[in-house]
């Protein structure tokens, strides 16, 4: 039994490298625009289906269809953000509604495309084990990725905290008018948080088609993860998002292994309605969600 | 007096010409009724929209919460079907008591926990077994009674009967509309603040709202599924019956009563009788660009537009 938790519990935290890079693209964007991007899941999709059409047309591995899925996902991060833009009033409210709208152009047209089958990627080398200590069995590609997600939120959080940019966006999301005053183009700002998110959620998307398995309803779910890993995390903290990613991976493996697969998705909805009702401002955040 | 007689014919047409004309084409009358089922999601939607001033991405939830709620009564209790409609509607309206604590939560927030509690409703029916069937659902759900020698079992029948849920709760969204509580709720969108230093008692009134959307969302939803007589989780909680209320409510107005029913009836019809012939798979692409194209280009939906226009028609006859 305590093998089975150590698994879990060691899976949990491979699932939270990515599960990491979605929600701090989710979170960049909102910090910046205070919009929620409802889409967000679906740019992960996008990007999990063009490493699979690169392999099966051209025989690509997943990593170098990376490039390619970049350009793709941020040509329509960038398509989002200009929509929004064109939002004339009520913008909270109605940014929420106009991207549930493109989230669902977007995880249709993927299903035209390339249908509702489940896909996933069929280069073995990304699916052999690695075992860690004889017990803890897990796939090369869950590794990889869980690093490189490591490794993108660690840059990320150097490029927030050392750039002149990074400092910017900051800036932008803690006062827009203040920021304005201090020369810093808020529309260029956002722009870029919009671009960022969509570099990590190329990623993302790449990591779930090769470390897990993908159709299109996925991206929806993915958005909603993301969201609740934002929630918990409390906006604006970039090692609260990689935290409350874990906690995710976490809870869910252990759900599945101490409980049953078909309670996962419940795991992460009541920790979510947990934190909203008692610690609205996250675990780790100062701004709260709540009605001041 | 013109607004009456103009009531007085869209009755008479309603309830008469539709079945005459169209009641012998079976498909046709289950389309329409099956846009009036999403229209009443849509009412609904929409009084918690405009009244409340809440997004919601949950109606799925109190949708299948009233169909279990009366099928169960109905299957295992055997209630008489209209009662137990109502019924369901009241479980709805329970289960949107538990929903409440999200009502201190600021806007977008209030959407998503919403969303969050429609996916904790769909699993909880999955997994109580004894009570729902569980995922294989439930079949041969009784259908509706005859009444006063109408068999409301009928495609012409349950047609009059979703288009009568509809009309009463329009007329009871007017009543609330044009009520003191309505008066505040209006205030409440300019500014939350100010009603609330003058005294009213903001959350309670969203409070009610969230209880009455919940309640029509829940009766429409046993409507459903005492017409079609199946259920499970994936039909019941479907994001669709989130989808496309909100969509048609967009679409028609939602600061208007009938824009939503029109909305509903509009795109439903349009979509199920040109897009899905079209495209087959993933065809709902058309709700996701009328959401964002409507959000951009006409944020108060058709029916004020059409209001605007015929005002601007009006005005050039005149001059």
């Amino acid at each position: 039994m305590l093998e089975l938790i150590l698994q879990a519990l060691y899976s949990g935290l491979l699932a939270g490298g990515y599960y990491a890079m979605i929600a701090l693209g989710l979170a960049l964007v909102f910090g910046t625009m205070r919009i929620i991007n409802l889409a967000h899941g679906e740019l992960v999709l996008l990007a999990a289906y063009v490493a699979f059409e690169m392999e099966r047309s051209f025989g690509w591995t997943p990593l170098a269809s990376i490039p390619v899925a970049l350009v793709v996902v941020g040509l329509t991060a960038l398509v989002i953000y200009l929509l929004i833009g064109r939002i004339r009033q009520d913008r909270e409210l109605n940014s929420l509604i106009l991207t549930f709208g493109i989230a669902i152009v977007l995880t249709n047209l993927i299903l035209m495309i390339w249908s509702a089958d489940i896909r996933s990627t069929s280069n073995s080398w990304f699916m052999d084990g690695v075992v860690l200590g004889d017990t803890l069995f897990s796939m090369r590609g869950e590794v990889i990725f869980c690093v490189i997600g490591v490794l993108l939120l660690a840059a990320t959080y150097w490029w927030l905290n050392h750039t002149w940019q990074g400092r910017a966006l900051r800036a932008v999301a803690s006062n827009r008018d203040a920021a304005k005053l201090m020369g810093v183009n808020p529309a260029r700002i956002e722009a870029l948080s919009f671009l960022v998110s969509g570099v990590l959620a190329t990623f993302a998307g790449v990591a779930v088609y090769t470390a897990s398995v993908v159709f299109p309803a996925v991206g929806h779910n993915l958005t909603i993860k993301a969201f609740v890993i934002t929630v918990l995390a409390g906006m604006g903290s970039v090692p609260g998002v990689l935290l409350g990613a874990v906690l995710i991976g976490v809870g869910e493996t252990l759900t599945t292994t101490l409980a049953k697969p078909s309670l996962q998705e419940l795991t992460g909805m009541v920790i979510f309605l947990l934190i909203l009702f008692l610690r609205p401002s996250g675990l780790f955040g100062r701004k709260g969600m709540v009605k001041k | 007096m013109k607004h009456r007689m103009v009531v007085l014919v869209a009755l008479v047409l309603a309830y008469g010409a539709v079945p005459l004309l169209l009641g012998s084409m079976d498909y046709v009358m289950s389309l329409i009724i099956a846009a009036l089922t999403i229209g009443g999601v849509a009412l609904a939607w929409a009084l918690l929209g405009n009244l409340g001033g809440l997004v919601s991405f949950g109606h799925a939830a109190f949708f299948g919460v009233g169909a279990y709620t009366s099928a169960i009564l109905v299957v295992d209790h055997h209630w008489p079907v209209l009662l137990a409609m109502v019924a369901g509607g009241v479980g709805a309206a329970v289960a949107s008591v538990a929903t409440m604590p999200a009502l201190r939560l600021r806007g977008p927030y209030f959407a998503l926990a919403i969303l969050a509690y429609g996916h904790i409703f769909r699993i909880l029916a999955v997994e109580a077994t004894s009570l729902t069937g569980g995922a294989a659902g439930m079949l041969s759900i009784p259908g509706f009674p005859t009444l006063l020698g109408i068999n409301l079992a009928s495609k012409t029948g349950a047609y009059a009967l979703i288009l009568t849920i509809v009309l009463l709760f329009a007329w009871l969204y007017g009543l609330i509309r044009r009520s003191t509580y309505g008066l505040a709720l209006r205030a409440m969108h300019d500014s939350e603040l100010a009603t609330r230093v003058v005294g009213v008692p903001s959350t309670h009134l969203k409070a009610a709202m969230l209880v009455i959307s919940a309640f029509m969302t829940g009766v429409v939803g046993a409507f459903n599924a005492h017409q079609i007589n199946f259920l499970d989780p994936e039909y019941a909680f479907a994001s669709s019956w989130t989808v496309l209320p909100i969509a048609a409510a967009i679409f028609g107005g939602y600061r208007t009563v009938w824009g939503p029913v029109l909305g509903a009836l509009v795109v439903f019809l349009v979509d199920q009788l040109v897009f899905k012939e079209l495209m087959p798979s993933g065809h709902q692409l058309v709700f996701g660009v009328l959401l964002g194209g409507m959000v951009i280009l006409g944020p108060h939906g058709l029916l004020p537009l059409l209001g605007r226009w015929s005002k601007k028609e009006a005005s050039h006859a005149g001059a």
